[in-house]
């Protein structure tokens, strides 16, 4: 049990609960935003693959159709055309490709020899001359000449009426005569028609197609995206003879959203479901945990129960091994518990059992273990503590049922009697005291009432011859004193017959008593005044040593009353007790005999071991009120002597001779039944003899 | 005043033995009168004592029973000590073996004597007549007192308070001081308070209250 330690523990264990369930919600919470950003991430990284992938199709279409255009430029070319062949074919392919403003023909001084402009746009160099920002395409002319081969120029910024201007880009390509290179061609492109025309119109409406300068300058764009939302962007590099362009796309798709994602909404959602199980498990913990308790706190509540019960309890399976006891019941015993369960009853008998009584609880058991139900009411059984000890108990048996309905064993709740049967001996013992102090009481009360009855005749007999002398000594008697004074003697001689009448009646009183004179067997009698003579005796540590007649004599039966003789019994047995006071306690021994002496008289004897009788008390030993006791009265004997005179017997008394033990033995007579078997059969000499000690205690 | 008879009161529910003492008292020449139980003889007492005090006129004494039905001759001795009888009438318990030891308890508590029964007759009547003397001295005394009593009544209150300080032994001019009143005045009240207490001096005043047990008060 843990020592009383409060507050401090509590917490520790508290912080322990606690702490692996925000260890989970936080390891749920870390890994559902690793998940839900490693989604996001993938997402993003898909979404700028994809505009990756955009970016390098865009690109290839621009180079491509930058590709075809110059194929369809050469084509101008090709066979060396006149003149207003040229010019058609130019102003042709202007209309067939928008993208290109402007076609020129130029000799090998760069001055312009024809030029046609796009019908779709109004004429370009109006702003500005042509021969001012010529300086691109002479430098493209250069490397084209340089290359044999079409060479684009870098672009350069055309300024237009109403302060807006426009992106060009040129290419040239030389013109070659016969082998011999005659002059050049020059085509300009918008970048901004490059755009929207080369590229795929799809993906002009979900992404926005610029071309950008090493500086991020915007030079041209197309498409259309909502403003601020560009997070994924590709750049891809056109390479193009002579210079290189630099194409950005930034993609419509902007940031991922976090739900309409699929695959976000799956990681969310199963987030969001993983967090209400660990809910729904914390709440079933919790409740569990509460149920635990209250099992904890009923199963508390039943030992406390159990453990504080006086009533032993043993449960034992059906083989007979016992499987629980309570501490009531090994306190009972005085066995522990470790010591009981588990033992097998048919070759380890539990050591409970007195040795001498295993077979019939054996054979017992083995009634019960057949399945045959016990008394309702218990039975009482014997059962030996640690010591050697035997006492009864009170056991009562139930089957034992589990939760299936099995019938698993057998409870038993064992009472211990001894002490009941010990409060049942004190209270039987104090009853017949009490009994016996109602006789003496009796005894007391009528011997007060005889002395008063006595007293008041004898004190007016006393007053009235007393007067009378008085009267007679005065002087001359004259006859009216006379007369007064027979008046007196007549009251004397009513009072004196009044005392006569009182004795009399006490008189009366013992003879009514013979009437109440019935047969009973002498163990009767002695098994009568045995609890107060072992009472006195207990008291004294003295020995009841009882001699009766053994089969096959026959127990006599006397005729006598049954209270007188039983009182008589007392009296002499006190006396016995009372006389070895100042014996050493092994000696003190009282012995109580009964012999069918004659065929008329049994005999019945108290004999003790005290110091014997002196001549000059025995002398006076049957006079009514002498007595060699303080708080006696004197009467015990003499009265002892009527009785058994009345009943027709004789008490007698002598001393033992130190040969014989010394002491004293008191002998008195009672006529036995007339007819009776004990009588016909009675036979002289040494009966059989019992002795039996008395418990002492 | 006339000689005084003494009585002897019997309470004993027994009329043998009330009979048998009568005779036996009477041989000594002794006068008794028998009840045959407390309440009867507390009745008597109630009729005779009219005037208002229990005071009898007689020397006298009780034989007392002790064990009677109805009140107990015990029951009765408390009455008598609560009426403050039990000096002029000296209470001889008679009992039974059984009652010595309350009689003992008794006579503790101011009982004359108490003689067990059967008792010796002549012996008995003996204690009966000290009894009676005894009575007869309480009686005197308490008749003194009574005629002090009587005679102090008669006195003015301004006497009074006069005797009260003669017999402090102040002079008559202190007293005069004392109450404020003349010299004259006192000399005056001094007689009269010796003529009606029947004194001549204030040294025989003082004995006359002592006796009475009257002084200190």
């Amino acid at each position: 049990m843990m020592p009383a330690e409060p507050a401090l523990p509590r917490t520790s264990q508290r912080l322990r609960r606690v702490l692996p369930w925000v260890l989970l919600v936080g390891l749920l919470a870390v890994a559902q935003t690793a998940l839900v950003r490693l989604t996001l991430d993938y997402e993003s990284a898909r979404e700028q693959e994809l505009v990756e992938q955009t970016a390098t199709v865009a690109a290839s279409d621009i180079k491509q159709s930058l590709g075809r255009d110059l194929q369809s430029l050469q084509a101008l070319l090709w066979n060396e055309p006149p003149r207003e062949q040229w010019l058609r074919d130019a102003a042709e392919l202007l209309r067939a490709r928008r993208e290109m403003v402007r076609i020129e023909r130029r000799d090998l001084e760069m001055a312009i020899e024809s030029d046609v402009d796009t019908p779709y746009r109004p004429p370009l160099f109006t702003q500005l001359r042509r021969e001012a920002i010529d300086i691109d395409a002479e430098v493209a002319c250069a490397t084209a000449t340089r290359l044999s081969g079409p060479a684009y120029s870098r672009s350069y910024f055309l300024p237009l009426p109403g302060g807006l201007g426009v992106e060009l880009l040129d290419v040239c390509l030389p013109v070659l005569e016969r082998g011999r290179l005659a002059g050049y061609m020059v085509a300009s492109y918008a970048l901004q028609g490059l755009l929207t025309e080369a590229v795929n119109q799809e993906i002009g409406q979900r992404h926005e197609l610029a071309f950008v300068e090493g500086d991020g300058t915007r030079l041209a764009r197309a498409g259309s995206i909502a403003r601020g939302r560009g997070v994924f962007v590709s750049q891809r590099l056109i390479d193009l003879p002579g210079m290189a362009l630099q194409l950005r796309l930034d993609s419509g798709a902007g940031e991922p959203d976090l739900i309409p994602n699929l695959a976000t909404a799956l990681v969310l959602g199963l987030s969001l479901a993983l967090s209400a199980v660990v809910l729904l498990l914390v709440r079933d913990v919790r409740k569990r945990a509460a149920a635990e308790h209250g099992l904890a706190e009923a199963l508390a509540f039943r030992k406390a129960m159990e453990d504080s019960l006086v009533t032993g309890l043993r449960a034992r399976d059906l083989e007979g091994r016992i499987t629980y006891v309570n501490p009531a019941f090994c306190e009972m015993v005085g066995f522990a518990a470790a010591e009981l369960i588990g033992k097998m009853t048919v070759h380890n008998p539990p050591p409970y059992w007195p040795p001498e009584l295993v077979d019939e609880y054996s054979r017992r058991q083995q009634v019960r273990l057949a399945g045959s139900l016990p008394p309702r009411e218990g039975y009482e059984t014997v059962f030996m503590r640690r010591n050697g000890e035997r006492f009864p108990v009170m056991v009562y048996e139930a089957p034992l049922v589990d939760g299936q309905g099995r019938h698993t064993g057998w409870m038993s709740a064992v009472l211990d009697l001894s002490a009941q049967r010990r409060a049942e001996e004190l209270s039987r013992q104090q009853h017949e005291k009490l009994q016996a102090t109602a006789r003496l009481a009796t005894v007391g009360e009528m011997a007060s009432l005889l002395s008063h009855e006595l007293n008041q005749p004898l004190a007016a007999i006393s007053s009235y011859a007393t007067g009378s002398i008085n009267l007679m000594h005065a002087g001359e008697v004259d006859a009216a004193t006379q007369r007064a004074i027979r008046g007196a003697i007549e009251r004397i001689a009513e009072q004196a017959e009044r005392a006569g009448r009182v004795i009399k009646s006490v008189h009366d009183f013992v003879r009514r008593r013979e009437h109440l004179r019935e047969a009973i067997r002498v163990d009767q009698l002695i098994d009568a005044v045995m609890p107060l003579v072992k009472l006195q005796a207990r008291k004294s540590a003295t020995r009841i040593e009882i001699d009766l007649p053994m089969p096959p004599l026959p127990m006599p039966r006397v005729v006598c009353d049954r209270t007188m003789v039983e009182q008589v019994l007392l009296n002499l047995t006190r006396n016995g007790i009372q006389a070895m006071e100042a014996v050493a306690p092994e000696h003190r021994v009282l012995r109580l005999q009964v012999r069918q002496t004659q065929t008329r008289w049994v005999e019945f004897a108290v004999v003790d071991q005290g110091p014997g009788i002196a001549d000059e008390v025995a002398e006076r030993l049957f006079t009514p009120f002498f007595t060699t006791k303080s708080e006696g009265m004197g009467l015990g004997l003499s009265l002892c002597r009527t009785v058994v005179e009345q009943h027709g017997g004789l008490l007698v008394f002598s001393n033992r001779t130190p040969e014989h033990g010394g002491g004293t033995e008191f002998r008195f007579t009672l006529a036995s039944e007339p007819g009776s078997a004990a009588s016909r059969r009675a036979v002289p000499g040494p009966p059989a003899r019992q002795a039996q000690d008395a418990d002492l205690h | 005043m006339s000689q005084p008879i003494p009585t002897v009161y019997l309470v004993d529910d027994e009329d043998v033995l009330r009979d048998a003492l009568a005779w036996l008292l009477r041989s000594r020449r002794l006068l008794s009168e028998g009840y045959a139980s407390a309440e009867a003889f507390e009745a008597m007492l109630e009729q005779r004592s009219l005037h208002g005090t229990y005071l009898p006129r007689d020397p006298c004494c009780l034989l007392l029973d002790v064990r009677m039905p109805g009140m107990s001759g015990l029951a009765l001795f408390d009455r008598l000590i609560e009426r403050g009888l039990i000096e002029v009438m000296p209470v001889i318990f008679l009992t039974g073996h059984a009652d010595v030891p309350t009689a003992v308890a008794a006579v503790k508590r101011g009982a004359f004597d108490f003689v067990e029964k059967p008792f010796s007759d002549n012996a008995l009547v003996d204690r009966v007549e000290q009894a009676l003397a005894r009575s007869a001295e309480v009686l005197a005394r308490c008749q003194v007192a009574q005629a002090v009593q009587r005679k102090l009544g008669e006195l003015t209150e301004r006497e009074r308070d006069v005797m009260r300080l003669v017999i402090e032994g102040r002079p008559n001019k202190l007293i005069a001081d004392d109450l404020d009143i003349s010299v004259r005045t006192v000399e005056v009240h001094r007689a009269r308070v010796f003529e009606k207490m029947d004194v001549k001096s204030a040294v025989e005043l003082a004995n006359l209250l002592r006796g009475a047990g009257l002084a200190d008060r």
